[in-house]
């Protein structure tokens, strides 16, 4: 691979970076929380050290796919590393793990915290972090929309399987046109999200902080007790609505700008997803009936569609305690913790459209046991998969599934308990935030030796970057000439 | 009217066969001389020689005075272009038949209003949508529909098991107390007679009834000679992957049947599995009786035989019929063995040819007649008629009208009422007449109601 090039890309990403470093500032003087000198160090050092890597580093050659695999890996990597700066400078968080496990948390839009009081923090470290969730979210969708499909990798291969005619069509030809029109949606959705989070009543400062953490299905919160804080029920029917939202495919939403309703609703993965919330909220609603939680059917749907939607979209904010919830509740919420968003989309998992493809195999499958001479073909929106891409989705199963038991393994060793360890290996390896047991959605990820945080830092960066991405990197063959 | 056909292939041949019967004057042009003759010496048109596409050759067939055109050559472009220069002459109606799917899909660039004509058929879709229509009919043979679906013309086979057998007329005319139809034609051998009172109904026997749509499934009931029990889904079987089986498979889907499509060829069946949803698409051979007989040949309703091959289709229709498939329906496009079908116990033999003449006979004599088929194996045809203020003969009793022999009236539709009539029913204005007429009553049937 071509290190030069590569260098000099990740120079071009952390000048980036240093411009965002100002825009917690104004919060900073607003609010005078004296934080604004670390804000300034970070930006200086990365205007440095992007800057050296940048000019000094001069290679005209074009990227190849190989390149980017390492240029989307590194570039995260560097981002959790530049973007803890900040942390570290204004001694909010002093251990330098910690503070690369919560950026990487945050720019991989996971929403897990190492912060025992969050309140405790200044202001604007507080946008800080709702800010690495927003930039994580908008480089995702470029990522999974304009890079991943090349790389061979990405659930945006599926839907341009489904996508008819030429891919030209639906957004623009030029990959830099198609950012733009999506970071248009998605800047509009947060404005959206931010104005009526202010009717409910909350504060300009905590409305941007929630929607930009709702976007990019993030998670975190300004608030210790994160969304329960404002227990308002207009708030959390916004915030229920906005994180469906956001785990819904970036270019569907623009479709709908557009005013082409029709392919909102003949997307299969999108009425897979939205039947999934429902049953998985009526299931819910069920068992807290039974089990007696709540009593009153209004409060039993506001909570249960909240988690639900908080754990699917895997943003990960709270407004009950699921943990107090019947077993068999809990369990309906670790399997939408595999299951994730859909393709395209902000959210992490496994996607939708995966568990969907996986589930046609396992038909078509039956079906050419029952009839050994038919000829049956998967189909997504009645047009045909490729082999190579259900050979992928199988692939991207089993590897998911064997970085979870690899991962809590690992967990177990350093000796967290069976529930904990696994639940906090799901709930960064799918980005989604809090787990069960000693990580659930009222507790942190402090109390985790060292050793285990820096395995969960390598399953949100694993998670966020579909698998494949990330591991290429381990291969020897890789870094051959 | 002056008709004008160009193309004296087997469409060509049968729609001057048709047309030139009913009095119409038919001009014929063909390429082919010997063609042109033979037309010339065994039906009652004149043949011209020569190119259907050139203006000189049109002019001189005399498309001035032409009010009809019909382009039916087995060139597309031949076709089309005759066309577009009757439109020049200003010839009211044109016809043509087409192959590609490029004119005659509903989304053509080139659609048929561009083009200047008024009716663009395309045999393959004609007779894959009078395979379905015979598909879902129980027992029936020969389909058809009027007065908006309303009244539907059906033929059954008599069997010697069959509750009307040795009934005369009169007898079962007691029974149509609880079932409503009438019995306009019975086709024995090769003779179509219109029954009277004291004619008996035989063992082997065709018959053609008129009914409406709400009492088809008691009237099915009734002259089903086995016993079917109620059932929610219907299982067919379709064998050959064409453009053909492709569009009856996805007719059945949509009529809910559990449709199984046969097709030889692995990379077709891999496009066929694309386009059709529910449909299960079978890689093997029409004659591999073993793994169809695993996927529930015996006892299906329907067995659909729509390969490129007569022989084939009609051989595993057979098969079928030996499997105790209840009805068997083939593709056969020969026409000397088109009448082998009910020998054989085939329940229809249908001609994408023919089916696009039956098509094409219906589209040129609208008008009075708002539409028209053609009876399977005999010349005879079923008319629809509306009733005009002017005809005379508003408010008499049928009785006292001197309709003509060799025809019989089989419903009157009043807007969105119908009656089955007697010798008191009378006509009113805007009423429509469905008639089942013999070949030689069809111009008086014409005259009568003109």
């Amino acid at each position: 691979m071509n290190l030069l090039l590569t260098t000099r890309i990740l120079g071009a990403l952390l000048l980036f970076l240093a411009a965002t470093l100002l825009l917690p500032l104004p919060f900073s003087f607003y609010y005078d929380d004296g934080a604004w000198p670390a804000f300034l160090l970070s930006a200086l050092i990365c205007l440095t050290v992007g800057g050296l890597m940048f000019r000094l580093v001069k290679c005209r050659a074009e990227l190849s796919v190989r390149d980017g695999f390492a240029v989307v890996t590194f570039a995260w990597t560097f981002f959790a590393i530049f973007g803890a700066l900040p942390y570290l400078l204004s001694g909010a968080i002093p251990s330098p793990l910690d503070a690369c496990f919560e950026t990487m948390s945050g720019f991989t839009t996971t929403g897990s915290t190492i912060l025992t009081d969050i309140e405790a923090l200044p202001k604007s470290l507080h946008f800080w972090r709702a800010l690495t969730h927003w930039l994580g979210g908008m480089g995702i969708i470029v990522l999974s929309l304009a890079i991943l499909p090349m790389l061979g990798v990405g659930g945006m291969q599926l839907f341009k399987a489904e996508v008819p005619g030429p891919t030209a069509d639906r957004l623009k030809p030029r990959i830099q046109d198609t950012a733009k029109l999506l970071w248009g949606a998605y800047v509009l959705l947060t404005a959206t999200e931010t104005l009526l989070l202010m009717f409910g009543g909350m504060n300009f400062f905590d409305a941007i902080c929630h929607s930009f953490a709702t976007l990019a299905t993030g998670g975190f919160s300004t608030r210790n007790t994160s969304v329960a804080a404002y227990d308002s029920s207009y708030i959390d029917a916004v915030i229920t609505f906005f994180m469906i939202l956001a785990g819904v495919n970036f270019t569907l939403h623009f479709q709908i700008l557009r005013g082409r309703l029709g392919d909102f609703y003949r997307n299969e993965e999108l009425r897979c997803y939205l039947a999934i919330i429902l049953v998985a909220t009526l299931v819910i609603m069920l068992f807290n009936g039974i089990g007696g939680v709540y009593t009153n059917l209004g409060d039993n749907l506001r909570y249960s569609i909240f988690q639900v939607s908080s754990i699917i979209t895997t943003t990960g904010f709270g407004t009950a305690d699921y943990e107090g919830w019947p077993v068999m509740a809990q369990y309906i919420l670790i399997m939408l913790m595999f299951i994730g968003g859909c393709a395209g989309s902000t959210g992490g998992g496994m996607k939708v459209v995966r568990i969907l493809l996986l589930f046609k195999h396992v038909q078509v499958q039956v079906f050419r046991l029952i009839h050994p001479r038919a000829v049956r073909l998967v189909k997504l929106g009645n047009r045909p998969v490729d082999k190579d891409v259900m050979q992928a989705i199988l692939g991207f199963f089993a590897l998911f599934i064997g970085i979870f038991v690899a991962a809590s393994l690992l967990m177990a060793a350093c000796g967290m308990d069976l529930v904990s360890g696994g639940a906090a290996v799901v709930a960064c390896l799918a980005n989604i935030g809090p787990g069960l047991g000693t990580v659930g959605p009222v507790d942190n990820f402090a109390h985790i030796p060292a050793f285990g945080k820096s395995v969960l830092i390598v399953c949100m960066l694993m998670g966020r970057l579909e698998l494949f991405t990330v591991l290429v990197l381990f291969f020897p063959s890789f870094w051959r000439k | 009217m002056k008709i004008l056909i160009v193309g004296a292939g087997q469409v060509g041949y049968f729609l001057c066969d048709r047309l030139s019967r009913e009095g119409h004057e038919v001009t014929l042009i063909d390429q082919d001389e010997e063609k042109v003759e033979r037309a010339q010496d065994r039906l009652n048109v004149l043949g011209v020689t020569g190119n259907g596409a050139s203006a000189e050759m049109l002019e001189q067939a005399g498309i001035k005075t032409t009010d009809i055109f019909i382009a039916v050559t087995n060139k597309d472009e031949v076709n089309i272009l005759a066309c577009l220069l009757a439109r020049e002459y200003q010839v009211k109606t044109r016809v043509a038949r087409t192959k590609s799917i490029e004119f005659s899909n509903s989304k053509a660039i080139l659609s048929k209003e561009k083009l200047g004509i008024d009716l663009l058929i395309n045999p393959e879709d004609a007779v894959a949508e009078e395979l379905s229509k015979l598909a879902c009919s129980a027992r029936a043979f020969d389909v058809a529909e009027f007065a908006e679906g309303q009244i539907h013309f059906q033929g059954y086979r008599i069997t010697p098991s069959s509750p009307l057998c040795d009934l005369t007329l009169a007898e079962l005319g007691e029974l149509r107390g609880m079932y409503k139809f009438v019995v306009v034609a019975i086709n024995r051998g090769s003779d179509t007679i219109i029954p009277r009172g004291d004619d008996i109904i035989q063992s082997g026997d065709r018959i053609y009834i008129f009914a409406h749509h709400r009492e088809l499934p008691a009237i099915n009931y009734l002259l089903q000679s086995e016993k079917v029990e109620a059932k929610s889904t219907h299982r067919a079987f379709v064998l050959g992957g064409s453009r053909i089986g492709v569009q009856v498979a996805q007719s059945l889907e949509d009529l809910r049947f559990n449709t199984k499509l046969i097709e030889k060829n692995e990379d077709r069946c891999h496009k066929l599995a694309e386009k059709l949803n529910k449909t299960v698409v079978l890689n093997t051979d029409g004659l591999d009786v073993s793994t169809l007989l695993d996927e529930g040949l015996a006892d299906a309703d329907v067995f659909i035989a729509v390969t490129q091959n007569d022989e084939t289709n009609i051989l595993t229709c057979l098969l079928a019929r030996q499997h105790r498939v209840r009805r068997t329906l083939a593709l056969v496009s020969q026409p000397e063995l088109l009448g082998l079908a009910s020998d054989l116990g085939i329940d229809a033999c249908v001609s994408p040819r023919l089916a696009a003449a039956g098509a094409i006979l219906k589209f040129v004599r609208r008008g009075d007649i708002i539409s028209l088929t053609a009876v399977d194996g005999s010349n005879s045809e079923v008319l629809e008629i509306e009733i005009k203020e002017s005809s005379g003969l508003l408010n008499i009793p049928l009785r006292a009208l001197h309709f003509p022999r060799g025809a019989i009236i089989g419903a009157i539709v009043h807007n969105s009422s119908y009656e089955i009539p007697t010798g008191e029913s009378q006509l009113r204005s805007g009423d429509r007449v469905l008639i089942f007429a013999l070949p030689e009553a069809l111009q008086k049937v014409e005259r009568f109601f003109s």
